[in-house]
């Protein structure tokens, strides 16, 4: 390894500041997501898939194509949400939606069955994580989480934004830099912090999830050695944070998997950079290691699949075989020449709170497992409606859909 | 592991019964758009990017044979205010998304014109190792055409290009996930007046 690349390792930015001055023939940094390929691998041509920032009308989408269980229906629920992202839902039924590459929160009212897109935040920067408390709605954006309190008697004339935490990215750090954000049961506000690529080492406050407390603003690092974790949830019944990672690109077709993963306490290591999928150290950061050291994953979510929001389902519509289950919106493959996700995956709990099943719950985006692109809509995150309903996100075509069920 | 064969069953059987229409759209670029409708719309940018989008002016874009998810990216990128331009933005503010996706539907499907440019031979030499090094051939392609939301390059104007990477370093010019500013943060002004010149010279198919 040549000295440049083990500066790289400290700080993908830090060293493309370092090598620029110094020796101009150097290679520069690779893009992000190119980051980590073998020499095999540079002629590859699996590239990420870019959402259509201006949205898709449903009527030119086929949705006769999407499948769910008999009994199950899915539905449009709401069109024109460029880009939606995470979704957070108010007390009085606002449905907030986020943007990652887009610089908005939407706020979707149901008036009488008839469903209205409000731009609720403009100009905002990364702002992907959004969660609703008590009548306030808190945004993650890429360096800041703000509150917006009384928000839904507020829609629309939203109030300014009073900051929480800010310097959360001060390194304007490459990679995975948006961030999901939930309330937790102790009432401090749970989100993660990337991977600043897509095998590099982190930084202390890197690759981890962290919790602030919205009362003080003082920050803990809850959770370690996860790469890039864009969905959690806690367990009803054990209270107990259970969260998605998205596992590293170019180390094969069928590895690494991405996780579901439990964190029992504050303080435990999940791997990254060391150990995948609990049990598979990594070529080059795994030497010297053991897997055990770190916690494993609950569940392999699969292969490059882009597990991104997942949600326990607490509702009452769904058959009663499906209440506490895990859903997982699986956003699919890029770095895999046979694609795969790109549905809603299903994952059922014992009463012990152990996986004994999972299982795709809803497919039909993706169309031709070899084509580039190879599907036509991409679930980013799931919500439990008061109705227990459920509603998806698709940032691929700026929709949400809502999936209900009828004896 | 048995959870994702029984997947990829699954998603093969869904591939089975939802054949040619969706492969159509996809071919298109910006499925559900309409090319016509887009020719009445885009009557107002032949001004300055010239007759079906090729620009004879060095500082404005050509766009004919663009993919369309750029085009509508970029539209957006104007109207939501994250990429300004004293032209464009006013132009852009009125759009409606289905208004961009048929623009890009119509810019798209229109043939590039052989670029006007012509390379200083030292830089046409020079250039292809730059857009090694630079990474440009990483999102771009190996020909520089471009793909999905990535623009081709390839015989572009070649003050505009100057222009995009200046202001992607000086962190002036919206930039879609980083990439482009992380590319143009090692480039001095050298760097960029080849790698300029050398793509804006070079053929498109």
């Amino acid at each position: 390894m040549s000295p440049v690349s083990i500066r790289c390792l400290v700080s993908a930015l830090a060293c493309a500041g370092l090598i620029a001055p110094a020796a101009a023939q150097a290679p520069a940094a690779p893009p992000s997501w190119k980051q980590g390929m073998t020499p095999e691998q540079e002629k590859s041509t699996l590239h990420p898939f870019a959402p259509n920032m201006t949205g898709r009308p449903a009527s030119e989408l086929p949705l006769d194509k999407l499948k769910v269980p008999d009994g199950f229906k899915v539905e449009v629920w709401a069109d024109g949400v460029p880009e939606a992202r995470s979704l957070a839902l108010g007390d009085k039924g606002t449905v907030f939606v986020s943007n990652r590459i887009g610089k908005n929160v939407y706020a979707v009212v149901d008036r009488d069955g008839k469903r209205e897109v409000k731009t609720l935040l403009k100009g905002l920067n990364t702002p992907n994580g959004v969660a609703f408390s008590k009548g306030t709605l808190y945004v993650a954006e890429r360096d800041r989480i703000t509150r917006y309190d009384g928000i839904e008697g507020k829609l629309d004339n939203p109030p300014e934004a009073k900051v929480v935490v800010d310097g959360l990215d001060p390194q304007n750090q490459p990679g995975h830099f948006w961030k999901f954000l939930a309330m937790g049961p102790d009432g401090k506000l749970y989100y993660n912090v990337g991977a600043p690529g897509n095998i590099v080492m982190p930084g202390y406050f890197q690759a981890s999830i962290s919790r602030v407390d919205p009362r003080t603003g003082v920050v803990e690092n809850y959770a370690q050695g996860v790469r890039n974790s864009v969905g959690f949830d806690w367990n009803p019944k054990t209270k107990q944070l259970w969260f998605t990672d998205n596992g590293r690109d170019w180390l094969g077709e069928d590895s690494p998997s991405d996780e579901l993963n439990v964190a029992k306490r504050m303080g435990e290591n999940f791997g990254y950079p060391y150990c995948h999928q609990g049990d598979t150290l990594d070529p080059e950061f795994g030497k010297h290691r053991s897997c055990k050291d770190f916690t494993p994953p609950v569940l392999k979510l699969g292969p490059h699949v882009a597990s991104l929001g997942m949600r326990f389902y607490t509702g009452k519509m769904f058959p009663a075989e499906y209440r506490d289950n895990v859903f997982v919106a699986r956003h699919g493959s890029w770095n895999r020449n046979t694609k795969q996700g790109y549905d809603i995956y299903r994952v059922v709990l014992s009463a012990q709170g152990k996986v004994v099943k999972a299982e795709p719950f809803l497919t039909g985006f993706l169309i031709d497992e070899k084509a580039d692109p190879p599907m036509w809509g991409r679930p980013v995150d799931v919500l439990v409606m008061k109705d227990g309903s459920m509603l998806f996100s698709d940032d691929y075509n700026g929709i949400l859909y809502r999936i209900s069920y009828k004896k | 592991m048995r959870r994702s064969r029984s997947l990829r069953g699954g998603a093969a059987a869904a591939a089975a019964f939802a054949v040619a229409l969706p492969l159509l759209f996809f071919a298109a670029g910006a499925p559900g758009a309409d090319i016509e409708a887009g020719r009445k719309k885009a009557e107002v940018c032949a001004a300055c990017h010239g007759p079906s989008g090729n620009s004879s002016n060095p500082v404005i874009p050509s766009l004919a044979g663009q993919p369309a998810q750029f085009i509508s990216m970029q539209l957006y990128q104007f109207r939501e205010g994250n990429r300004k331009d004293a032209q464009m933005t006013p132009l852009a503010a009125n759009l409606s998304n289905a208004d961009m996706n048929d623009l890009a539907a119509f810019f798209a499907a229109q043939t590039p014109a052989a670029p006007s440019h012509k390379s200083d031979p030292a830089n046409t030499a020079a250039g292809p190792k730059l857009t090694q090094q630079f990474n440009c051939v990483q999102c771009h392609g190996p020909r520089l055409l471009g793909q999905q939301h990535i623009p081709r390059i390839a015989g572009q104007q070649y003050d505009y290009l100057r222009t995009q990477l200046r202001a992607f370093k000086a962190k002036t010019r919206a930039d879609f996930d980083g990439n482009m500013s992380a590319a143009t943060e090692p480039l001095n002004d050298k760097d960029i007046e080849v790698l300029a010149d050398y793509i804006s010279g070079l053929v498109t198919p």
